[in-house]
């Protein structure tokens, strides 16, 4: 009889209820004094207990299959199998079997900047990056510092710009402007050369505040999997886990930058944001119906409820940057910056992010 | 009073046999027929029997080590695990606690009874750190002198440490850290080693890893046949917050188990230890929850580990009376945490997993059967199947010594005197 088979079950069930049975019933004969009843007695409990203790062992043991024979249960099982790889599955990709290059450069132009030769600006790229497990397609700009190519081994710090006007030329938070505002400062040697990563604050349909979308656009996977991934392999830049990545953003990726430096210190240690409370995602929010993860998106929850992140946070112009401002203790650090929205102003969040982005610690 | 105690798993066989003998002593004082006497007797002998069966419960409970403490088993421990104290973050994301395995009888790096068996639970650790000038540093704050050094080149060294996440703020106590004996040698005084973060199931002790498992010994003795490479073996809890089984997930609101794992703990093993850090050196490895979530780990943070073990795992987001709330209520996020459901509708990610299960004997066959036909490149499947065995150590331990080559196969090695890395030769 199977160790696991219900009959073995029923037969100890039964055998128990009997010696139950019969104990209670016969009780008063085995009451007598002397060696023959007391021993009897000790048998009828033994019997009853090993049943009981029997049943509740086969119960617990056929629900979670535990051990699936008497030889599993006896440890003399042996035998074992061999390793065999999986057949290839020929199945297309559930969203297109499509294998982008994680960058594709669409376009290149130098990078002017005023009273210097046209090499001392560095370049702008015009690049399409694609995430490998978020499958994300987003349109984009690189920035590579002036003598990119040439430099041998250094390791640049990276700066993520997250904007909602990327391509309008007179916004101070479109490609060109951001890439002029860094270049002056490369060029000028008020902060050491850098990588800007400019990419747009929607990068999926139903993408607000770059969450993953429960059930939609992956789009914290996208920034915080698969970008590092993209940037590390494809340009020479500062692995994330050196911690010399920054995050930027103009109002409408505000939320989005906040959010990936609040739960991505791993990688991003410093964001750069326009003053908010940032307790809800920009346009609806796609929690999937839970207020618990409504409650998470609110990012002065998190600031509560979590341990204080090793970032520093710069909110850019006047106006509210509470409870962040107030609440923040290390090795977290908030502060604020007066200016306006404009070329000074990215001056100096490009003059902040070069100091607040130190050089690797050397290894312990 | 510990719950795995010695003192008190004999004081319950005590009170469980001492009540059997009063059953016995008192039964003719019960042998009439009135029906108050009918009740008596059975009130007596549920007594006996449940005492009988607490003490039964008490000795599988140490032996095991399912709940290591009253606090694992009934929560509100003193150590919660998401305490997001104002406190500053210790300085260190690693303490080890524990490094005093006493003698090392036979050569082995292992705490043995004195029958030679391998000790049913952890050595008492003293939690002492050698603080004097020392001849070797393991890692910060524990060095090693004089004859333990002798002895770890031999057998290596099992270190009993807390790790605090940075990010998550969750304090996982009562892991164990295998550094195997090249770790210490000077042949490799530079070199970095590869780690298999080895997770257990729902509900354990993490020191099941070592007892039951027999995960260092396992690996010990292929290497010292050339099998494997050495690597070091991180040894972990699968739950962040027992005695809920939190199964890897950020939980809405709740425990973020799954970047403590994914991120917290092998960025304070990289600090702490000399293991590699990038994705080629490092592997998760774990039995029934444990595979569910070495499997989920790697599919989800495949840039921390390259390759996943999942011995009799499960592939699908589990919900039940010891997990509570795990996904806030959303199905989708549900969904995200159900692996079948990851790969028929996001990219796969490259990663290799080998899942293990038997023809006969374990009811996650056919779920581990539907996952493997799921996996699509550039993910890599493998499987193990054995043609008879249980969800038990039995099974598990007959399948770890091909699951490590396995490993071995996909992990950087640490480079070996034989062929010294470029720099100054051992």
């Amino acid at each position: 009889m199977g160790l696991a088979s219900p009959a073995l079950m029923a037969v100890v069930a039964v055998v128990g209820a009997a010696a139950l049975a019969a104990i209670l019933w016969y009780w008063p004969k085995l009451a007598g004094r002397g060696v023959v009843p007391v021993v009897a007695r000790i048998a009828a409990l033994g019997v009853l207990q090993l049943s009981v203790l029997g049943l509740i062992f086969l119960i617990v043991n056929s629900s979670a299959e535990f051990y699936s024979s008497w030889s599993d249960l006896f440890g003399d099982q042996s035998g074992g199998g061999a390793i065999v790889a999986g057949q290839a599955n020929a199945g297309q990709s559930p969203i297109g079997s499509r294998s982008l290059a994680p960058v594709t450069v669409l376009g290149s132009s130098a990078v002017a900047v005023p009273d210097r030769p046209s090499e001392a600006g560095g370049r702008l790229q015009t690049v399409r990056l694609y995430g490998e497990l978020s499958g994300i397609s987003a349109p984009g700009y690189v920035y590579l510092p002036p003598g990119y190519t040439a430099r041998a081994r250094a390791a640049l710090p990276v700066t993520v710009v997250v904007s909602g006007e990327l391509g309008d030329p007179a916004s101070p938070y479109g490609a060109g402007v951001l890439a002029g505002a860094v270049a002056s400062q490369v060029a000028a040697h008020r902060i050491a050369p850098m990588i800007v990563v400019m990419l747009p604050a929607q990068v999926g349909r139903d993408d607000e505040g770059c969450l993953n979308v429960p059930g939609g656009t992956q789009a914290a996977l996208f920034f915080t999997q698969d970008l590092p991934q993209i940037i590390d392999s494809d340009y020479r830049a500062a692995p994330p886990a050196t911690r010399r990545w920054a995050v930027v953003a103009d109002a409408p990726g505000g939320y989005c930058a906040l959010q990936l430096a609040m739960t991505t210190s791993q990688t991003f240690a410093a964001a750069a944001v326009p003053p908010g409370s940032y307790t809800a995602p920009p346009g609806p929010a796609g929690s999937g119906g839970s207020p618990q993860i409504r409650a998470e998106d609110d990012l002065s929850w998190l600031l509560k409820h979590q341990p204080m992140q090793p970032i520093s946070v710069l909110f850019t112009g006047a106006g509210p940057g509470q409870p962040f401002l107030s609440e923040a203790r290390p090795p977290m650090h908030a502060g604020q910056m007066g200016l306006a929205p404009g070329k000074w102003q990215l001056s100096g969040v490009f003059d902040w992010i070069g100091a607040t982005l130190k050089p690797p610690a050397a290894r312990s | 009073m510990g719950l795995t105690s010695g003192f008190f798993i004999w004081l319950m066989i005590a009170v469980a046999l001492g009540s059997v003998a009063a059953t016995v002593w008192l039964w003719p004082r019960f042998a009439g027929q009135r029906p108050a006497m009918m009740a008596a007797r059975l009130g007596l002998i549920a007594a006996s029997q449940l005492l009988v069966l607490a003490a039964v419960l008490a000795f599988v409970n140490g032996y095991f080590a399912f709940f290591g403490s009253w606090s694992a088993l009934f929560g509100g421990g003193g150590s919660a695990p998401v305490s997001v104290s104002a406190a500053a973050a210790p300085s260190r994301p690693i303490v080890v606690t524990g490094s005093d395995l006493g003698p090392v009888p036979g050569g082995s790096a292992l705490p043995e009874d004195p029958d030679g068996r391998l000790a049913a639970k952890p050595p008492h650790f003293h939690g002492k750190k050698a603080a004097s000038p020392s001849k070797m540093a393991v890692a910060p704050g524990l060095d090693l002198k004089g004859g333990a050094v002798a002895a770890a080149r031999k057998v290596g060294k099992i270190l009993q440490i807390t790790v605090t996440g940075e990010h998550t703020g969750i304090v996982s106590a009562a892991n164990y850290v295998y550094l195997p004996p090249q770790y210490f040698q000077p042949a490799y005084a530079h070199v970095r080693f590869p780690v298999v973060l080895a997770l257990t199931g729902y509900p354990n002790d993490t020191w099941s890893i070592v007892r039951w498992l027999d995960l260092p010994s396992t690996a010990a003795n292929l290497v010292s046949r050339g099998k494997i490479g050495p690597a070091v073996y991180v040894m972990m809890n699968v739950s962040v917050a027992l005695p809920r089984d939190t199964e890897c997930t950020n939980v809405p609101e709740g425990p973020q188990a799954q970047t403590f794992l994914a991120q917290d703990v092998p960025q304070a093993v990289e600090q702490t230890f000399r293991v590699q850090t990038g994705r080629a050196g490092w592997s998760v490895l774990g039995y029934s929850t444990g595979g569910y979530c070495a499997a989920k780990l790697a599919m989800m943070d495949p840039y921390q580990f390259s390759s996943a073990v999942s011995l009799a795992g499960y592939y699908t987001a589990l919900q039940d009376s010891t997990t509570g709330n795990l996904y806030g209520g959303s199905t989708a996020f549900r969904q995200e945490n159900n692996l079948d459901w990851r790969l028929l509708h996001l990219p796969a990610p490259p990663v290799s997993v080998l899942v293990t299960s038997s023809l006969v004997g374990e009811h996650d066959l056919a779920g581990t059967l539907a996952f493997l036909h799921l996996i699509r490149a550039p993910m890599r499947g493998y499987s193990l199947l054995v043609k008879q065995g249980g969800h038990n150590y039995g099974t598990w331990v007959r399948q770890l010594p091909q699951s490590l080559e396995w490993l071995n196969q996909r992990l950087t090695p640490a480079a070996s005197p034989a062929q010294p890395t470029p720099g100054p030769s051992p």
